[in-house]
């Protein structure tokens, strides 16, 4: 079955020698990771740095992160998957046909150049961004690129860890997770939690129109989800929390300006690889911060009456 | 012993989730009993007669009439009876079930079937995503019983199911037998790409030419006998698989070679 | 203010051994008499101080791991449903922070002791904490694998080695010191680990796992941290482990320490299908050496998810399984594996498991040394406490339970020849009088008048394990928090820490290397004590 092996950024920054960026632009996307964290640092064990280590850039076209990278990877669009998956099989020494690989617009050579170079790896770190993760095979790209990871322990030790997007996201994920057991897509109308990406995220409860109100935090869904999703919320009471005028507070009902959090509002970040780094604010902001209209409206909502009416404080059958 | 017919009134504006809709649950109530049974309209917690005409009482046959394609959960973990949908279903129809029948007159939602331990669903109409799937995080899918479906169905068709059938009469979408564990899948109308992805064990049996993962080898065209006996276990559902020499032959090919796994996949080719 | 009159007490701390007396309780305390507020009859019940659990994981990175990998279990675990007072949560192998406080207050527990933190994610842990409700909390901090620590450990710098980790306690708000594996996670960091207490590191020229037990254990003494050196030996889980568990032991005498989940070190034989329980030369050494403690780390059949800073141990079960398997690295400090596990009788090795982890319960002769644990998530859930009580008292139900592992496993055992029962005065003290005193919290564990008022209350049932998981009442520093099974109030629990002395100046020498070493800024690396819910600074000893 896999699974997710990785790390803290500073054990990249310390140990990796090998590293593959798949499907993501770090040089524009995350600029800071490369000095910082992936490729220029002096590390512990890596004490020449930049020279150390040998980088990989995986992508469908050529972007400014390719500059940095010693080996390119053009694969052909919606070809991630099956590139993985031979690696997967190559890295076993199992047969893979030549042929049906040049349709991924990668040679057998390439990959299997690639593989040399993974097992002889000290330290093997394989980043992953939404190139991978949003394209066709969704889940299931990141699947592959976590047990190709996590099968590659067999031989050396080697490490895998999405490139997250801003805004805290990982911060979510990890409360969630903590408070739920499940990192998003969760639904509470039987009055505890269930998760099932697909049926309960949020984008495709908005296209199916499933969702009568929205409460809109941190994000900003009318400038990134597909149009059905962004009619549905005009349609139904939306109230959006922001610091500004967005997309989505445009078309929504309600918008309650709040805090800048980090800068006007304390907090905890977490950072993609879940360290987490306290958000301590630099000025005052006249504005109450998200947690707390989030808190009054919680209270508010706890003073109404019951609406489960549960036969018991828990159940043991769960739907 | 009359059925019980329950008629939707209206078309939900959210969803509903009504597991109570399933023959072992409604098989022993007196009439009233059924009409006060909860259902779960979004958050709200109302009676089944609030949103269903109801009648009849104490029957393993229940018959269901409306667009239900809002309703969730029809059929739950039943074991006996029949559940007859006249209308569409939502999702997770017939999920964990064990025994009993189902038939849908009309299309069903995602999630149909999933982790199914046995008995039979029909659809007559299309499909969701995740027929006879295991939910996230779950080792298996469906272990044992048959799923019929008549036209098309989504993503992930038979994910890491253990045991049983499928047959999609139309085109399944990518990842058909994603992770699949035995058991078969037999794609009338063939399927998007990576069919058998990841596959462990098990049969993929396709009527039309799929496109391939590269990690799947090329073996032999044949005509199998195990094909023989399975057409006549097939043959009383009205699903009729060529096995005849002279129609045409069956190209073998096995893999996954990634897992490394033993899964085969039979793609008919006509003379 | 309540008064409970009439139920036999058991409190081992204070030496009453079930004689019916009155207890009050007001301002969260156990006081000598109480003039009016409302009264409990406990004619007829069971009083006992609330639970206290030495060792567990509830709370951070790895638990979160561990629920991220297990869906499949949410679903089908307790759900806790949302109410006006209560929030919704999940039970199960590794269940929400919520639902751990309402299942640990559920049955009767009412301190727990958070095994494993590194200190770069300290935050996040004290995050999670504050929102387990009821009971009160403290944490250990994860050592035996600092690259800071180790590094002056094998110059020989003890006494910079002391500020540091004063320094790194008081950073990470912890109470004590945890040591897992000593050196072995920073070797499989490139895949190795360390095995031999005497050979050299991975990456280090001469410091030894046998070198970083004791400067640590030395340290904690030292530093008069009134739980000592808390120490996951080196070796977990493999057969013939047992040598290093003693060579381990030795290396200790002359200090305090605390051997955790001893159960997974108790092991003989040369491979899988080998493997034996050495649990009787394990206690017996341990009977002799009155400087240790320990915990059971006990196993029970089903499933489970293992979750451990023994990286090496939880790559070769994930290959041993084939199953799921997350791994997290943290920098400098730690790491982390987690694989779903079931533990089953037909299979030898988690029989014997299961078999050790009773032996030694029933085989150290002082129960004020010894503590119920099942290193939850590991040998099994918290929540499964009741059964072990249950195997400890009734030895017919532990000869029913025998009858039922592998035959293959009764020659590798020792459980067969023990007929000793635990009474409720042995419980309480296994449960809650010894490990409150092991950790060197002197008003939990007891019922004398200062105690905090944390107490059980349990119908006498012959059945133990009905008695022991549906106590008639809990009560948390005085409120009334589980009746009859339902969840009465919530109120949050404490967290203990402990600020050792240092030198200040320790700063100037951490900072460069601080910079050097890791990728956040140093000031963000120390938890805020602001950050903490209700902290309560306890004293080191000899200070007070
Ligand atoms: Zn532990």
């Amino acid at each position: 079955m896999g699974g997710k092996v990785t790390c803290t950024l500073g054990e990249v920054k310390n140990r990796a020698d090998f590293i593959v960026f798949w499907g993501g632009n770090p040089a524009e996307c995350h600029p800071r990771h490369f000095t910082k964290y992936s490729l220029m640092p002096k590390g512990k064990h890596v004490p020449n740095g930049r020279k150390d280590r040998t980088v990989v850039l995986v992508d469908i076209r050529e972007t400014k992160s390719v500059k940095a990278a010693d080996i390119f990877l053009q694969v052909r669009p919606g070809k991630d998957f099956e590139v993985l998956t031979i690696l997967r099989a190559l890295i076993k020494d199992q047969a893979v046909d030549p042929r049906q690989v040049a349709e991924t617009g990668l040679t057998l050579e390439q990959l299997t150049d690639l593989v040399a170079r993974m097992k002889r790896a000290k330290f093997g770190v394989m980043f992953f961004g939404m190139g991978l993760s949003m394209t066709r095979g969704k889940h299931m790209n990141s699947a592959a690129l976590l047990t190709l990871a996590a099968e590659m322990n067999a031989f050396t030790k080697f490490v895998a860890m999405p490139m997250r997007g801003h805004g805290n996201v990982t911060g979510a994920d990890v409360v969630m997770r903590w408070q739920t057991g499940y990192p998003f897509g969760i639904n509470f109308s039987r009055g505890y939690p269930r998760y099932n990406p697909g049926e309960f995220s949020t984008v495709d409860l908005l296209v199916r129109g499933d969702a009568d109100a929205a409460l809109i935090l941190g994000a900003d869904p009318g400038a990134t989800m597909p149009q059905p999703a962004i009619d549905h919320l005009a349609r139904i009471p939306t109230i959006v929390l922001d610091p500004k005028v967005t997309h989505t507070s445009r078309l929504a009902r309600v918008h309650i300006t709040t805090a800048v959090t980090g800068i006007s509002a304390p907090g905890t970040g977490y950072r993609m690889d879940e360290v987490p780094i306290p958000l301590r604010p630099a000025l005052k902001s006249p504005y109450p911060t998200d947690e707390e209209v989030i808190r009054r409206i919680h209270e508010a909502v706890c003073a109404k009456p019951d609406w489960i009416h549960a036969n018991g404080q828990y159940t043991t059958n769960q739907v | 012993m009359s059925a019980i017919v329950l008629r939707l009134k209206d078309r939900p504006a959210v969803p509903l989730e009504a597991e109570v809709i399933s023959p072992d649950l409604l098989a022993e109530m007196p009439h009233a009993d059924i009409r006060a049974q909860a259902v779960y309209l979004g958050k709200r917690r109302l009676r089944l007669d609030d949103l269903f005409e109801v009648e009849g009482e104490r029957s393993d046959q229940v018959e269901v009439h409306g667009d239900l394609g809002q309703v969730k959960w029809l059929g739950r973990g039943m074991s006996r009876g029949s559940l007859v949908v006249h209308g569409n279903a939502g999702m997770h129809l017939g999920a964990y079930m064990r025994g009993g029948r189902i038939e849908v007159h009309g299309s069903a939602g995602d999630w149909l079937g999933a982790e199914m331990k046995n008995g039979q669903i029909r659809v007559q109409g299309d499909a969701g995503g995740q027929v006879g799937a295991a939910y996230r995080g779950s080792l298996s899918g469906m272990r044992d019983g048959t799923i019929l479906i008549g036209g098309s169905a989504g993503l992930e068709v038979g994910m890491r199911m253990r045991r049983g059938t499928i047959v999609i009469g139309g085109r399944a979408r990518d990842f058909a037998g994603l992770q699949m564990k035995g058991g078969t899948l037999v794609l009338l109308g063939g399927a998007e790409i990576r069919a058998g992805a990841w596959m462990v064990r098990g049969t993929i049996i396709s009527l039309q030419p799929l496109t391939l993962l590269p990690t799947f080898t090329y073996a032999c065209r044949y005509n199998p006998d195990f094909l023989r006996l399975y057409s006549r276990f097939l043959a009383p559902l009205g699903i009729e698989l060529p096995v005849a020499a002279q129609q045409g032959s069956y190209a073998l090919y096995s893999g996954d070679a990634s897992v490394p796994g033993k899964g085969e996949i039979l793609v008919w080719q006509p003379v | 203010m309540i008064r409970i009159t009439g139920g036999k007490v058991y409190d081992p701390a204070n030496g009453i051994n079930g004689q019916v007396r009155d207890i009050c309780l007001a301002g969260g305390k156990v006081v000598a008499d109480v003039d009016g507020g409302r009264t409990i009859d406990a004619t007829g019940l069971v009083i006992m101080p609330g639970g206290v659990d030495i060792h567990t994981h509830v709370a951070g990175g790895s638990i979160n791991f561990a629920r991220a990998m297990t869906p499949e279990d949410h679903r089908r675990a307790v759900a806790f449903i949302r109410s006006q007072s209560r929030r919704a949560g999940l039970g199960g192998m590794a269940p929400t922070t919520f639902a751990t406080g309402y299942l640990y207050a559920g049955m009767g527990w009412t301190t727990v002791n958070e095994a494993a933190v590194p200190i770069l994610s300290a935050k996040h842990t004290h995050e999670e904490l504050r929102d387990v409700p009821i009971v009160d909390k403290s944490c250990l901090v994860l050592m035996a694998n600092n690259e800071i620590v180790l590094d002056l450990l094998q110059a020989g710098e003890l006494e910079r080695a002391r500020h540091v980790v004063a320094w790194q306690i008081w950073a990470s708000k912890a109470y004590g010191v945890k040591a897992v594996n000593p050196g072995g996670v920073a070797a499989w960091k490139w895949g190795q680990d360390a095995k031999q207490l005497s050979d050299p590191i991975a990456g280090y020229h001469t410091l030894t796992p046998g070198a970083i037990i004791k400067g640590l254990a030395q340290i904690v003494d030292e530093l008069g941290l009134p739980h000592p050196l808390h120490l996951h030996c080196n070796n977990l889980g493999a057969p013939g482990n047992v040598t290093t568990t003693l060579e381990s032991m030795k290396a200790l005498e002359g200090h305090r320490a605390h051997m955790a989940h001893l159960q997974y070190h108790a092991y003989g034989g040369d491979d899988w299908s080998t493997m034996r329980s050495e649990t009787v030369q394990l206690a017996e050494y341990f009977n002799a050496h009155p400087n240790l403690t320990t915990d059971a780390g006990a196993v029970l059949f089903g499933d489970t998810v293992t979750i451990t800073a023994d990286g090496p141990w939880q790559h070769l079960l994930y290959k041993l399984t084939g199953r799921k398997w997350g791994n997290l690295d943290v920098e400098n400090e730690t790491g982390c594996g987690i694989v779903p596990y079931s533990y089953r009788p037909s299979n030898l090795v988690n029989a014997v498991q299961w078999a050790a982890g009773l032996e030694l319960l029933l085989l150290i002769d002082d129960p004020w040394r010894v503590f119920l644990t099942t290193d939850h998530p590991n040998g099994a859930c918290f929540w499964r406490y009741p059964e072990i009580i249950q195997l400890l008292m009734r030895n017919d139900f532990r000869r029913e339970c025998l009858a039922s592992i592998t035959p293959k496993a009764r020659k590798a055992i020792k459980l067969p020849e023990l007929d000793r029962e635990y009474s409720l005065y042995e419980i309480a003290i296994i449960t809650s009088a010894g490990p409150a005193r092991a950790l060197g919290l002197k008003e939990k564990g007891q019922l004398g008048v200062g105690a905090d008022a944390d107490l059980v209350i349990y119908h006498d049932d012959p059945d133990v394990l009905r008695m022991f998981s549906h106590p008639r009442y809990v009560l948390k520093a005085g409120e009334i928090v589980v009746e009859d099974g339902d969840i009465r109030a919530t109120p949050e629990g404490r967290e203990f820490l402990i600020k050792p002395a240092y030198d200040e100046g320790i700063e100037n020498f951490l900072r460069p290397l601080f910079e050097d070493q890791y990728t956040m800024s140093f000031e963000n690396y120390p938890v805020e004590v602001q950050r903490i819910e209700h902290p309560e600074i306890r004293d080191c000893m000899g200070t007070e």
